[in-house]
């Protein structure tokens, strides 16, 4: 007979990246999750934010992450998000079995500041428990070199973890206001895409949040930084390719920072515990430096906008049509 | 890694595969052999030119860009990385394309006639030229290209066993690799091998001096006489390009300018007028100007090659405001391609495409009136 699996098998497997049995994972997930309020299930009329924090998801003071905490606060998220009850209806609803799903992980300034794997992971293996074979799961990022420096295990088995490394296609792409190769990945293999930014200052974008983290998709985004990225991010993120593809944001903000970005700098780094989730990339890209300014404000740093710095490429963002960045517009809750 | 001897021989073997047209032109880079270097093909070494700043940020002072770049990034050229507040250049001794061209390729026409030319570019370009012809490795970032293990001392080595006299950094932007430049003119010195550049001239005023100690010659592409032009077309600005332009004369460095006419966008006589006389005014009337022909690439895939009759009519344009010697490129068999004595209208180097047909230079002078003919000849 099988044994039920332990929360500390679960939080185990978790932790490894590994596959498990969708069976094993429905069930640990069932036990371990709470059920959002009913209200949730409803269809948001108007784009949703979720933001859940937990109190104690960084297990000091060794530093390492409470799965439990991470998986209640992640799942609350994204159910929240997606308008459903539970992480894994919501990945159901978001996903079918023949996607592809590339996990969009954002590792530039190496451990400390980078997704976290086992957050990574936790969203793979909600994906699987949603149906989605582990062979049809990337989690990716521009180099092999920079996921492993966040802690990441290069894979080619079961959800692969891979770099782009120099694998973009050969064509280039005109995209509006600039042309790039993309991720051969991206191109050829991938149905839909999970964007999983950080939380994160930028000292030339302002922020780097959802829209900041599709440049790893392609391959001259040190083209692309001049007035503060913009308009390069918004007609990036608009591009089809990207757009009809992205599914799902989740900003990553275990640890956010609010200042002196996107390098990792201990200062001005905090533990937000948290994260926020939406299948609208420009709503949660405003809620996101929403948190950022506030955090600077508690640190008696100026806001972005009289540092010159303000990330003006959320609001043309939502001029283009790519998503809600007015906060009046956006249903931000708290779960 | 490729060892030097490993690396000559597919040099060699590819030569052999290579060789089209006339003259030498011929692709001799290795390609398809990729070097492994650690980091995945990065090799990072201590930058130059750049200074701190507060939070472990850095500006490069390079080119006039002067990018400000965070720990873990990298400057618009894709080259040149902040690590924990010290700036590297990841393509020293990496080029990704080396070559032997002849110097007409350049182009040189004042310099060495007929000489073979070791060329090599690594990745990066600080400009985005819409009619990039190179821009698979000049806008790509050094580890999605293939790149060479290729030491200064080694180029030099290579350049004396190919019986070239000059090594030609080329095809992408010198500028965002100076130090390997640098490093490659110094190892040069005292072997009889000379070093040169064919840039954007988008330079800041140290690097420059520093470059032009030890080069024997710099090609500047003059990518239009407009700002808008530059700033649409170039991602970068025409005003330090001249002040470059200014710089090398007072320096004391042999300069050629190219113009590439691109049809619709840069091909106004009232520009090329401009152009002729900010050259006659600020440069004087002795310096190369040459006018080539664009063809379709990159981004400007939409426009045509630039009718011959455009390249015709802007080469007289810049004679008549007093320009001495102008030619036209890649047009085969022009007479614009020749270099005439504008004392006596003599013919004095005859020229085909790359290749030199003829060279009637004594001494740097025309043999009928002996009017000297500025240029690096010996
Ligand atoms: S050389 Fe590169 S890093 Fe330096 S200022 Fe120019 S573009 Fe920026």
């Amino acid at each position: 007979m099988a044994e039920a699996p332990t929360r500390r098998d679960f939080i185990g497997c978790v932790a490894a990246g590994l596959a498990v049995s969708a069976a094993t994972v429905r069930e640990a997930e069932a036990f371990f999750l709470p059920g959002p309020p009913p209200s949730v299930a409803s269809a948001p009329s108007r784009p949703v934010v979720a933001i859940a924090r937990r109190e104690g998801m960084i297990d000091r003071p060794a530093g390492k992450l409470d799965m439990r905490k991470v998986q209640e606060a992640l799942g609350a998220a994204v159910s929240r998000a997606a308008g459903e009850k539970t992480a894994v209806d919501a990945f159901q609803k978001l996903f079918t079995p023949r996607d592809v799903v590339g996990i969009k992980v954002n590792c530039l300034a190496g451990r400390g500041l980078s997704t976290r794997p086992e957050v990574a992971a936790q969203i793979a293996l909600w994906l699987q428990v949603a149906g989605v074979p582990p062979g049809q799961i990337v989690i990716w990022d521009r180099t092999e070199r920079e996921l492993k420096s966040a802690g990441f295990s290069p894979s080619q088995s079961g959800p692969r973890v891979i770099g782009t490394d120099g694998d973009y296609e050969g064509r280039l792409r005109e995209w509006g206001p600039g042309a790039s190769r993309f991720a051969r990945l991206l191109v050829e293999d991938l149905t839909a895409v999970i964007d999983v930014p950080l939380l994160k200052d930028h000292g030339l974008s302002g922020v780097s949040l959802g829209m900041k983290n599709l440049y790893g998709t392609i391959h001259n985004p040190n083209k692309l930084h001049d007035e503060g990225c913009n308009p390069f991010l918004p007609h990036l993120s608009a591009f089809p390719l990207l757009r009809e593809k992205l599914r799902l944001t989740v900003v990553d903000g275990t640890t956010g920072q609010c200042h002196g970005g996107p390098g990792f700098s201990p200062a001005w780094a905090w533990e937000y515990q948290g994260f926020l989730a939406s299948t609208d990339i420009v709503a949660v890209d405003a809620a996101g430096w929403r948190v950022l300014e506030e955090r600077r404000k508690s640190q008696g740093l100026k806001s972005l906008a009289l540092e010159g710095r303000e990330p003006r490429y959320i609001r043309d963002a939502q001029k283009l049509g790519l998503g809600v960045g007015d906060e009046a517009r956006v249903d931000v809750r708290n779960v | 890694m490729k060892s030097r001897r490993e690396f000559l021989c597919s040099l060699g073997g590819a030569c052999v595969a290579a060789v089209a047209g006339p003259g030498f032109a011929q692709d001799v880079a290795p390609r398809g052999t990729m070097v492994p270097v650690e980091e995945g093909g990065l090799a990072p070494r201590p930058a130059g030119w750049y200074k701190k700043l507060p939070e472990e940020w850095v500006q490069c002072g390079l080119c006039p860009r002067g990018c400000r770049i965070s720990d873990a990034e990298r400057g618009t050229c894709g080259v040149r990385e902040n690590r924990k507040g010290n700036l590297y250049t990841l393509v020293h001794s990496r080029p990704c394309t080396v070559a032997l061209d002849p110097i007409e390729k350049k182009p040189f026409f004042h310099v060495l006639p007929g000489s073979p030319v070791l060329s090599l570019a690594t990745a990066g370009c600080n400009f985005d030229c819409k009619g990039c012809q190179n821009w698979e490795i000049a806008q790509a970032r050094p580890e999605q290209v293939r790149s060479f293990t290729l030491t200064p001392e080694d180029a030099i080595g290579v350049a004396r066993e190919r019986g070239a006299p000059l090594v030609a950094c080329t095809y992408t932007e010198p500028t965002v690799f100076s130090e390997y430049v640098l490093d490659i003119a110094r190892a040069g010195r005292g072997k009889g091998i000379r070093t040169v550049v064919v840039s954007n001239g988008s330079i800041q005023q140290q690097p420059l001096a520093d470059l032009c100690a030890e080069l024997a010659a710099y090609k500047v592409d003059l990518k239009g006489f407009n700002e808008t032009f530059y700033r649409q077309h170039t991602g970068g600005e025409l005003k330090p390009v001249l002040e470059t332009l200014r710089r090398l004369m007072k320096l004391g460095t042999w300069t050629e300018i190219v113009v590439l006419v691109i049809p619709t966008l840069n091909d106004s006589m009232e520009e090329i007028k401009s152009l002729a006389r900010f050259v006659v005014n600020d440069l004087g009337p002795e310096v190369p100007v040459h006018f080539t022909r664009f063809h379709p690439a990159y981004r400007l895939m939409n426009l045509p090659s630039t009718p011959v009759s455009t390249l015709e009519r802007a080469r007289q344009t810049a004679m008549e405001q007093g320009l001495r010697f102008v030619y036209l490129g890649n047009v085969p068999g022009h007479p614009g391609e020749n270099t005439f004595c504008p004392g006596c209208g003599r013919t004095l180097i005859k020229r085909r495409g790359m290749a030199l047909l003829e060279n009637n230079l004594k001494g740097g002078s025309c043999p009928d009136c002996r009017r000297k003919i500025p240029g690096v000849w010996v």
